[in-house]
């Protein structure tokens, strides 16, 4: 059975662009951003419509991105700039502000080059590298201060409190509230795939809060009826695959396609547009800062540097999340130039054989050109896999 | 050993050169002329043939200029510097990588010898003798193709990577900035944490980003990254650097940038070139005194060039292979230039270059909290502000320098200067009406007849 509310979130997303236009017809502001460490709940508390803009798998967009941002710029991001120069995207249109976080360098080059050419209005919050210091704290609580201060100046409005209250409770309820859908989609028979939740996450990006929490939590309804336990093991027969590495946004589905038709199950993902920024997100105090430290806390962006491997906490996390979703082999997606993640395939890839899961780095940009290599690589891992689990079967029989 | 015939420098120059100063060092020792006129014109060839290969572009020869005292010491200085860093090592000092575009300052005040990814490769190319120029390539070109193996081969220069990790380099520590110039330093850093070489020990010095010279909090948090950047060259050396070092070393490097401005003025005063582009070049970032591995030395032979360019400024003198009224290029962008000899032959000379130059013209604070100050300073780079503000200081520069033309070069993989090449183009464009080229090229690669033939076609158009 189908949960019939994916389809309720699927004609709300389309009818959103309308909905953006009469909302800014009546005065309220929508703030556009890219990046991991944003803390919407502070622009929510502050009258702001937040969106967070996500484009991808359009070539064209990519190559008209390449004349203002070079062809050097990774993907995603050239795309994104590419949308800022053709300025077609409803959601790219109806951007008052714009908010952009220094984690990624280009990201940061991104924020730079839209707004000289574009004449967009920008804010940009500063993000240490060294995240793991005292002092990079200090620096990034003084970011997140005057971040703030610009959304104020540009809302009109200051903090408050009790508002910001409400919007960390409504935020942390749609965490809440996906983490647990999340579950569903890795469970024996499940009735959610992990693209379907995938897309649901993506919704969120652009539904507004109160409705999407609402949303969530008939999803889950729907899904508890359906599906009266999570049971997240290993089925015969199959190849259950975690997705890592760059950004997959709205738009981008070719390898997600490509795995799923060669019976690939995907159960996982620690990607940017995926599940990862909803995980272990504490915040600690009410505040611009507190919350803006709960996201710096949470599993760091490829693009933080962390020079001690044994220690490292995306790796750590990436190991529990494999351990929790039964994964049996890793697909890493590389975006071109992609530099975060492209510099740690090799890696990722010799730390997880230590642990006997496999890994496939797909490097890829979003032209057409390299579908069929691309199937043919992940269909021989798919069966790969596939082989191992029967093997192991056989052996546990034997 | 090569068998290929090699050019020798002239006796007729001996004689003067012989009149010139020592080269001091940092450990109080000297080299007289005479055996740097020895090492040019006997030992180093034998050595390393590939830098006195004749052939039609000079080989790897530092300079073309014979009567150029300075240049040729400079040439002394880049092909010994293998040698004296093994020696340095022999004797414990601290070696340093270090990638970011940033001045020494705080290495030397640690008493760190402090090498970027080109002198790492010098270092570790200079440890094999009797290689031809073919030889060296292929060799060098091999390790970075193992490199791009082991981190990306999207990365824009593989920044010492191989060398380190399998190269036997006796490195004690990776220490960059991870500033805005350089998309990769940070992964680059990160890559050793899997590599063979385990004790290499890791340091990042976190540059923050956007407006970050108009935020104290930002000085702040950049002079805290600097303390703790000479406290873990400390636990290397056993020493303890104290402010007053760090004062006496800001002291030290002003004096190197002030004479790298005072002799980049005077180049730009003068009616002809009194150099090609390449002295020009490798004279000015001289002032940064990191660029031979001494700070002395390097010191010692800017201060001869200094005087040397007055003297021919003075006499008009035109420099080797320099045409008559020849187009005057201004390059900007990635830490990579043209090539000088074949610029110089289709009609143009480099007048200037906004990398290594940045930072040479910012002179730091030397009363009051040291790292603080330089903190400060490193934070105005002008390369390192945003667009607007970088292009209109680099607007300021091409006036200074005269240029006729603006070349920005990024390199292969170099996504944070590509990203912006267009727009600080655009920049110069509305406020110079100059013609602009973007180029892109491949540090080491194969492709240069290309792009040669790209510049050689933005010459003639110029």
């Amino acid at each position: 059975m189908a949960i019939k509310t994916l389809d309720i979130i699927r004609r709300r997303v389309e009818e959103r662009p309308e909905e953006l236009k009469k909302e800014r017809a009546n005065g309220k502001k929508v703030l556009g951003w890219i990046g991991y460490h944003i803390p919407e709940e502070v622009a929510y508390s502050l009258g702001f419509i937040p969106i967070r803009i996500s484009v991808g798998g359009d070539s064209k967009l990519v190559e008209v991105g390449a004349r203002y941002a070079s062809s050097k710029t990774c993907v995603f991001l050239r795309e994104i700039v590419g949308a800022f120069a053709e300025n077609t995207d409803p959601y790219i249109q109806e951007t008052d502000v714009l908010a952009f976080d220094a984690t990624c360098l280009q990201n940061f080059r991104a924020a730079e080059v839209i707004e000289y050419f574009f004449k967009r209005d920008v804010v940009v919050l500063g993000v240490p590298r060294n995240v793991y210091w005292e002092e990079a704290i200090e620096y990034f609580t003084q970011e997140a201060k005057e971040f703030t201060r610009l959304l104020e100046e540009r809302a009109g409005v200051s903090v408050d409190k009790k508002k910001l209250a409400e919007a960390v409770d409504l935020f942390n309820k749609i965490r809440a509230a996906l983490k647990e859908i999340y579950q569903y989609q890795a469970s024996k028979g499940n009735v959610i795939s992990w693209l379907e939740v995938y897309d649901l996450i993506q919704a969120g990006y652009v539904l507004d809060k109160q409705e999407y929490l609402q949303l969530l939590q008939q999803t889950l309804a729907e899904l508890k009826e359906q599906q009266s336990y999570i049971d997240i093991e290993q089925e015969a027969g199959e190849a259950r695959i975690f997705i890592s590495g760059s950004v997959i946004p709205r738009g981008d589905r070719k390898l997600i396609n490509i795995i799923t038709s060669l019976g690939g199950r995907i159960v996982g993902d620690d990607i940017w547009t995926g599940i990862i920024p909803y995980l272990d997100l504490n915040i600690k105090e009410i505040s611009p800062e507190g919350i803006a430290l709960g996201y710096l806390n949470r599993t760091p962006h490829g693009a933080l540097p962390y020079l001690e491997l044994k220690t490292d906490k995306r790796l750590k996390k990436l190991h529990g999340l494999l351990d929790e979703y039964k994964a049996q082999g890793v697909i890493y997606h590389t975006l071109r130039y992609c530099d975060p993640y492209t510099f740690k395939a090799k890696e990722t890839k010799d730390v997880l054989a230590q642990s006997g899961i496999p890994l496939l780095e797909i490097h890829t940009e979003y032209a057409g050109s390299d579908y069929e290599a691309i199937r043919t690589r992940v269909e021989a891992f798919v069966e790969m896999i596939r082989n191992q689990t029967i093997e192991s079967e056989e052996e546990v029989s034997a | 050993m090569s068998d290929k015939k090699l050019f020798r420098y002239s006796e007729e120059n001996k004689e003067r050169f012989l009149d010139s100063a020592n080269i001091k060092f940092d450990d109080g020792t000297e080299v007289t002329p005479e055996e740097i006129w020895h090492y040019l014109t006997v030992e180093g060839p034998a050595k390393y043939p590939n830098s006195f290969e004749i052939n039609l572009y000079q080989g790897n020869r530092g300079t073309r200029d014979e009567t150029l005292i300075s240049s040729l010491k400079a040439q002394y200085l880049s092909l010994t510097l293998s040698e004296r860093m093994e020696k340095a090592k022999d004797k414990g000092k601290t070696i340093a990588f270090i990638q970011g575009g940033q001045a020494v300052d705080p290495y030397t005040a640690a008493d760190t010898i402090a090498l970027r990814p080109a002198l790492i490769n010098s270092w570790y190319a200079g440890k094999t003798h009797g290689e031809t120029i073919y030889q060296r390539n292929l060799r060098t070109r091999g390790i970075k193709e193992r490199a791009y193996n082991d981190m990306s081969f999207e990365a824009c220069q593989t920044g010492g990577y191989e060398q380190i990790q399998a190269g036997d380099l006796r490195v004690d520590i990776v220490a960059p900035y991870s500033v805005l110039r350089c998309s990769d330093v940070s992964y680059g850093l990160e890559a050793h944490r899997h590599g063979p070489n385990k004790d290499v020990k890791l340091f990042l010095a976190d540059f923050p980003m956007r407006h970050q010279a108009d935020k104290k909090w930002a000085i702040e948090y950049f002079a805290k990254n600097l303390r703790r950047l000479t406290k873990a060259l400390d636990e290397i050396t056993g020493k303890e650097t104290t402010e007053e070092d760090l004062r006496e070393s800001i002291k030290l490097h002003n004096k190197g940038r002030r004479l790298a401005v005072e002799l980049a003025d005077l180049w730009w005063s003068a009616d002809v070139p009194p150099t090609n582009g390449g002295d020009r070049g490798s004279l000015v970032t001289l002032g940064n005194l990191e660029a031979h591995g001494d700070a002395q030395a390097t010191l010692s032979v800017l201060e001869e060039a200094r005087k040397e360019i007055e003297e021919r400024v003075k006499n008009g003198v035109r420099g080797h292979g320099v045409a008559e009224n020849p187009k005057r290029l201004f390059v900007l962008g990635s830490c990579v230039g043209l090539n000088n000899y074949r610029s110089e032959e289709s009609g143009a000379i480099v007048v200037g270059t906004d990398n290594m130059w940045s930072h040479l013209t910012t002179i730091v604070d030397e009363e009051g909290d040291p790292y603080y100050n330089l903190a400060k300073a490193t934070l105005e780079y002008p390369y390192e502000q945003s667009i607007e503000k970088r292009a209109l200081w680099t607007v300021e520069q091409i006036k200074r320098s005269r240029a006729e033309g603006v070349i920005f070069i990024h390199n292969w993989g170099c996504n944070t200067q590509a990203a912006v090449s267009r727009a600080i183009v655009d920049v110069i464009k509305r406020e110079t009406g100059l013609p602009t080229f973007i180029s892109e090229r491949e540090l080491g690669g194969l492709q240069h007849e290309q792009e040669q033939n790209r510049v050689n076609a933005f010459i003639e158009m110029v």
